[in-house]
């Protein structure tokens, strides 16, 4: 792959200034990327590039301030994670070095398992981004991209690195497959009383393991969360659905203005709750009343983060 | 073993048999993951995949009540206030259907830590008592199965009452304990026949598809010689995002929090499931904190399962080789992979 | 171990003593007088307070088992159950699981020289050893305290100071780190950090050396015991660790393969050195 190649030696170039480079290298098996930390030159040869890259490699940074000389090797959606940030002053964009490329889009390793028995069982799985190609049990399967992607690539707008010092190879030309959330639309179109039912089965399976808060490259907060906070006391230890609920409320609340769609939080989820659609018509919400895109422009603030008497894009009742 | 035969269509009919008397776990389809949940109608047995939670949650729940209390004016002296407590031991019956071997093994660490000369939590032991484990052999292998290099096994019958066999048509069932040979005296058993030799064959292409094992046996004294390589820790939790993911479906994880959680004058005290990859869990009031960083918990995380329990316990090492905790990490993060990587660490070291 | 050993007995507050702003002394009975009755422990041990709404939270016994009119607790107010704790009053009901853990080696110190240096609410689990060797004042050689806190309102226990101070059986050196204006007319009265003060009185090495206090103090004081040459199995400390069952089974109080509850929190220096470095 020309881009990995070219990654690789920016990657090398740049490596005397920086204290690390975040990336991802090959997994136990052939399905799973884990995050690789370069800190050497011999560490650059673990990178790898593919539709298992799944894991946001600015969720890193929290534990990374201070003044360190990171470098990030990001998709797009990622990148956006890195601008809020900096938006938010979280993060010095001078220590930053982004490693940007084009992405044909990443495998949900849920629906692999939904569509082929346990994921443990597939041998191998290819994605051009049109096509899947997979092995499983010494079987050969193909499969629609889309049936199989992460539901972010859907929607993508942003298959290329924003903001990046350094972009390898060529851009990917990929088109969102939809314009609109599907899931989010097809959801939206059940009655009140069966979305709280809903909601209700899926906080009824959460086992508060905080996955999905730690994979959050924008929960920032990370020991102190107020989850964990006996003092005032906002949860109870109780795992049911009232306080899973209760939390799940908290961090999307938390994220309003501010999340930027990565599906970090779904993806860690090991009950595989799909908790990006409270994130995405939270998302959608800020869209059209704020018209604000989170984590495409730096130099913006987040509507939540600022205050005007008159609010341009709201119109008022008088 | 005397082994014996059952049907699928009559295993269907002896769970609702015993789901009469006995809350029967079953691993159900449940939002696109498998867990275990109550038997009941609507819900169909999914016995082709392992359940992501694991079946220790039938006799550890994550949520156990273990007493409950109430504040009263004292009659006599309304400028007093009495409290009452009231302890409430679980007393459901119960069965667990179609653990995999490894799962049900998990139950050994708990035996041992939970009901020992020592001590003995009514709690545990009550349910632990009071629930049979009817547990499913493998005949396939997952990349993340390493049950065969812990001292299990695809066909492992520890702490499991019946164990059964996939075969053509059914299962072949063997009682590992009395009150499992005593299930199997239900009229859905026919005798096992060749059916017998089919489940051995079933066991052994298992057994064979796993591999050569590696061995574990020196990872407690290469663990602890690697106790203080800060650099090495750091490594190896660089990608670990201090989630309890790993330690919340692992069928070995005891850890638990005890914490009171009120309703106005009335409340409970709950022992809720803890996890040793978060800051709180050893976080003291006076805020100083033995593990303030990610790779000390997750040394501890690692060392408890492949050196301090293998210590306390006569070497019995506290992981059962399920893979969950690998299966459903955010970040691949491979237990196998730490501990093989402690025990090269020395060999390094040595050879220098 | 009893049948249920997560269940507290219940008990009452006889009374409160305010030590210092931050810590208050509770004395407790238990309400079945057969409990009381029957209750036995020995110095060192720690009990689980329990205020019901609130939870529980481990503190030294730090009365003696000499004498049983009551079970007493020094609480400083650190957090969520400390703060309810600091609420109570003579009268109120409150929960006890106790003894929990391990106790001082008492048999072992008999005929020997003691020397106690004690630290802020360190104080406490040296209270109630102190107390135990003056009720049996012949079993023990000499005793010295060294009490150290950060200014003389923070010292605790000031009614058994007064007590101890008027004995000649044992030596008793205070010391703060910001002294007022009184400070200093008795030559018992120093300034200065407990390691140093230690120095200075220069106990005699040949017998044990008992001390607890904060983290830092612990360390420098374990470092000049050493100086003063002190042998490693004849210096005990208590550890603190956070904890919630206090049986041995909820996990978080371990260090390497111990556990803080049951194997401690007594601990000798030597036994210290054993343990893994994750203090």
């Amino acid at each position: 792959m020309q881009a990995l190649a070219e990654l690789k030696d920016q990657i090398r170039k740049a490596l005397p200034e920086l204290d690390v480079v975040i990336g991802w290298q090959q997994g136990y098996d052939a399905l799973h990327t884990r995050p690789l930390f370069i800190r050497s030159e011999e560490d650059i040869d673990k990178l790898v590039v593919n539709e298992f890259c799944v894991v946001n490699p600015s969720s890193y940074l929290r534990e990374m301030r201070g003044g360190k000389k990171v470098g990030l090797v990001l998709k797009g959606c990622d990148s956006r994670s890195v601008i809020q940030l900096i938006q938010e002053e979280l993060l010095n964009k001078d220590d930053l070095t982004i490693f940007g490329f084009g992405c044909n889009g990443v495998l949900n390793h849920a629906k692999l398992q939904a569509r082929f028995g346990d994921i443990g069982y597939i041998e191998s799985a290819e994605s051009d981004g049109n096509t899947v190609n997979l092995v499983v049990a010494g079987n050969k399967e193909t499969a629609p991209f889309a049936e199989l992607c992460a539901e972010k690539c859907l929607t993508c707008s942003y298959p290329n690195t924003l903001q990046c010092s350094h972009f390898a190879g060529e851009e990917s030309d990929k088109k969102a497959e939809a314009a609109q959330d599907k899931a989010l639309e097809e959801f939206e179109q059940l009655s009140m009383e069966e979305r709280f039912a809903f909601w209700q089965d899926q906080m009824r399976r959460c086992i508060r393991c905080y996955a999905c808060r730690n994979a959050c490259p924008m929960c920032v907060c990370k020991d102190h969360c107020l989850a964990n906070s006996r003092q005032p006391k906002w949860l109870s230890e109780d795992v049911d659905v009232q306080n899973n609920f209760m939390f799940q409320m908290i961090h999307v609340m938390h994220l309003t203005g501010r999340c930027v769609e990565c599906g970090e939080c779904e993806r860690a989820c090991p009950m595989d709750i799909p908790i990006m659609l409270l994130r995405r018509k939270m998302a959608g919400i800020v869209r059209d009343v704020f018209a604000y895109n989170a984590g495409t422009n730096a130099e913006d603030t987040s509507p939540l983060m600022r205050f005007e008497v008159e609010e341009p894009t709201i119109e008022e009742r008088h | 073993m005397a082994c014996k035969f059952i049907s699928n269509e009559d295993t269907n009919k002896w769970l609702e048999a015993l789901a009469k008397d006995h809350v029967v776990f079953v691993p159900v389809e449940d939002g696109g993951s498998v867990t275990f949940r109550p038997f009941a109608e609507g819900r169909k047995p999914v016995l082709d995949r392992m359940p992501v939670r694991s079946p220790k949650e039938a006799v550890f729940p994550q949520t156990e009540t273990l007493l409950t209390y109430k504040y009263e004016k004292d009659p006599e002296n309304p400028e007093r206030t009495a409290v009452s407590i009231k302890e409430t031991l679980p007393r459901e019956r119960a069965v667990v259907f179609g653990a995999r071997p490894c799962g049900t093994r998990g139950m050994s660490v708990f035996d041992k830590v939970f009901d020992n000369d020592r001590i003995r939590d009514p709690y545990y032991a009550t349910r632990r008592e009071n629930t049979l484990y009817i547990t499913l052999a493998c005949d396939k292998v997952e990349s993340t199965c390493f049950c065969h290099e812990v001292g299990s096994g695809p066909a492992d019958t520890t702490c499991s009452d019946v164990l059964l066999t996939p075969v053509q048509g059914g299962f072949a069932a063997e009682a590992v304990t009395e009150r499992g040979g005593k299930m199997l005296e239900a009229s859905f058993f026919a005798d096992g026949g060749d059916k017998c030799a089919e489940a051995e064959a079933v066991k052994k292409a298992t057994r064979e598809m796993l591999g050569e094992a590696h061995d574990y046996s020196d990872a407690p004294e290469k663990l602890m010689a690697a106790f203080d390589d800060d650099e090495f820790w750091e490594e190896q939790a660089a990608g670990c995002i201090n989630c309890g993911a790993c330690t919340y479906l692992c069928p070995t994880c005891y850890c638990f929090n005890i914490t009171d959680e009120p309703t106005g004058t009335t409340g409970k005290r709950v022992r809720t499931w803890d996890t040793c990859m978060s800051f709180q869990y050893t976080l003291e009031g006076s805020g100083h904190n033995p593990r303030t960083v990610k790779a000390s918990r997750l040394k501890n995380r690692v060392n408890h399962k492949f050196a301090y329990i293998p210590d306390t316990y006569d070497k019995h090492i506290g992981c059962c080789g399920c893979g969950r905790c690998i299966k459903s990490c955010p970040a691949s993060v491979d237990i196998r992979a730490i501990v093989k990587a402690a025990q090269a660490r020395s060999v390094k070291k040595e050879s220098k | 171990m009893k049948a249920n050993p997560v269940l507290p007995d219940m008990a009452t507050v006889m009374e409160v003593v305010e030590e210092t702003s931050n810590i208050k002394t509770f004395r407790v009975r238990f309400d079945d007088e057969d409990v009381m009755n029957k209750f036995t422990f020995e110095p060192g041990q720690v009990g689980q307070l329990s205020v019901f709404g609130s939870g529980e939270s481990t503190f030294v016994i730090n009365s003696s088992p000499t004498r049983m009119d009551y079970l007493q607790f020094s609480v400083m107010l650190v957090g969520e159950v400390t703060e309810r704790i600091h609420q109570l009053k003579a009268g109120d009901s409150v929960g006890v699981r106790a003894p929990l853990g391990n106790a001082f080696p008492t048999e072992e110190m008999k005929g020997q020289d003691v020397t106690f240096i004690g630290g802020g609410i360190g104080m406490a689990p040296l209270r109630t050893l102190l107390v135990y060797m003056l009720d049996n004042r012949d079993d023990y050689g000499k005793i010295t305290l060294l009490y150290g806190a950060r200014s003389p309102q923070d010292l605790s226990y000031q009614e058994d100071i007064a007590e101890w101070i008027g004995r000649d059986d044992i030596d008793v050196v205070l010391t703060v780190d910001n002294p007022d204006e009184e400070w200093g007319k008795n030559p018992h009265e120093k300034v200065g950090l407990i390691p140093n003060v230690l120095k200075e009185i220069n106990p005699d090495n040949s017998g044990y050396a008992v001390t607890c206090g904060p983290p830092i103090m612990i360390k420098f004081t374990l470092m000049a015991l050493n100086e003063l040459g002190f042998k490693d199995d004849k210096i005990i400390t208590t550890l603190e660790k956070r904890m919630k069952c206090g049986v041995g089974l909820c996990g978080r109080c371990n260090i390497g393969d111990k556990y803080v509850c049951v194997d401690g929190p007594v601990f000798k220096y030597s036994e210290l050195q054993e343990l893994p470095n994750e203090l």
